[in-house]
């Protein structure tokens, strides 16, 4: 079992024993679960395969040079590019970073990759956040964290320096 | 309030699981599909059977490697979606304009559950209350890079524990620093319309 799924485990054991202790009600858990089962699996599923076989097409020495250490710190704003570009939810985002895990990207272009798309995630500017709260608040919000992914790579491209912990276990 | 047989009586509603079913083999289901296949295909002409059928092997052990993880994220998101009750956690992001009002509305960020259907939701009723500039930026900037949701689900099945801790702990003080920066920010801030009510279910973040 690895340290991933234990954690996972014990974390899952611990809420449940919180759950029963308060008298939940397992019925809106179940619900709640199925519903997003439903919804994610056979999607991560086709993803995962589409992955796979992406990942064999594109030259990993391109990705390599783009995204991998030798990249240096010209990685940063690729990677950040490359997650600002994304038009979509997490089944397409974390797939593509399979793919680079599998291509050799490194670990600070993977921390800028999701950093930058979990804030500029453009579907979700357009289905939700334009509607509800309008043009104004985007603008303060990209201006303000604009920065964000960049740092978040800085930080962990001087982490690695010192250790390589958080590398991420290839997919595969 | 406890389980009772009636808790599960949403099984046996044939909407419900007609809602399931359309969901989850919508649109966008058939789109992945088609992008596996049409991969495929490109694979198999480009370089042959032997790599298509590496691929399908390696995608097995993958799958099986990953299932069990998700499984697990799942049923724990499942859980939190329950237990937390999300108007609270966002009611804790007021006013306050020193550090802490930035320090609370990242906390808030992280913990409130569910998918953007319910994160802007509660932004916009945070908006329209008239919560400050920085804690909004702080708040949503913390749901969508800190968010448990998305390092239970995704970071740590996909890229690993040590990944995700590491992604956890460096993005921990950048929604204060995004939080700070909105602050000193010369913009006119109008929130649009009325604040919508939380959706009772949120639609989920594929």
């Amino acid at each position: 079992m690895s340290i991933g799924l234990l954690a996972l485990v014990v974390l899952l054991t611990v809420l449940i024993a919180l759950a029963i202790r308060s008298g939940q009600d397992f019925g809106p858990v179940t619900r709640r679960f199925i519903e997003q089962f439903g919804t994610l699996v056979p999607r991560m599923l086709c993803a995962l395969i589409a992955a796979g076989f992406i990942a064999q097409l594109i030259p990993k020495e391109a990705i390599a040079s783009l995204l991998g250490e030798d990249a240096g710190l010209l990685a940063l704003p690729i990677a950040a590019a490359a997650g600002l570009i994304v038009p979509a939810g997490p089944v397409i985002t974390f797939a593509i970073a399979a793919v680079f895990a599998k291509s050799g990207a490194s670990t600070a272009a993977l921390v800028t990759f999701i950093t930058s798309w979990s804030i500029f995630a453009t579907h979700r500017i357009l289905i939700y956040e334009l509607p509800l709260l309008g043009a104004s608040f985007l603008r303060l919000r990209l201006v303000s964290s604009f920065v964000v992914p960049l740092i978040a790579g800085l930080v962990a491209m001087a982490i690695g320096l010192v250790t390589g912990f958080g590398t991420v276990v290839p997919l595969q | 309030m406890p389980t009772t047989a009636a808790s599960f009586d949403f099984l046996k509603s044939a909407e419900w699981r007609r809602g399931v079913l359309r969901d989850a083999f919508g649109p966008s289901f058939w789109g992945f599909l088609a992008a596996a296949v049409g991969f495929g295909l490109v694979c198999l002409a480009v370089k042959g059977t032997d790599v298509v059928w590496d691929a399908l092997v390696g995608d097995l052990g993958l799958l099986l490697d990953l299932m069990p993880r998700v499984l697990v994220a799942l049923s724990i998101a499942a859980l939190i979606w329950v237990l937390m009750p999300r108007d609270r956690m966002s009611a804790l992001v007021g006013s306050d304009t020193g550090l802490r009002g930035l320090v609370v509305a990242t906390i808030a960020g992280t913990i409130t559950p569910g998918g953007p259907s319910s994160a802007y939701a509660l932004l916009a009723v945070l908006a329209a209350s008239g919560a400050e500039r920085g804690a909004l930026v702080a708040y949503i900037t913390a749901w969508a890079t800190l968010g448990m949701q998305r390092i239970l689900i995704w970071d740590v099945p996909f890229m690993g524990a040590e990944f995700a801790i590491l992604r956890f702990a460096i993005s921990l003080p950048l929604p204060i620093l995004a939080g700070l920066i909105a602050r000193r920010l010369p913009f006119d801030l109008t929130i649009k319309g009325v604040a919508p009510t939380t959706p009772y279910r949120d639609s989920v973040d594929e």
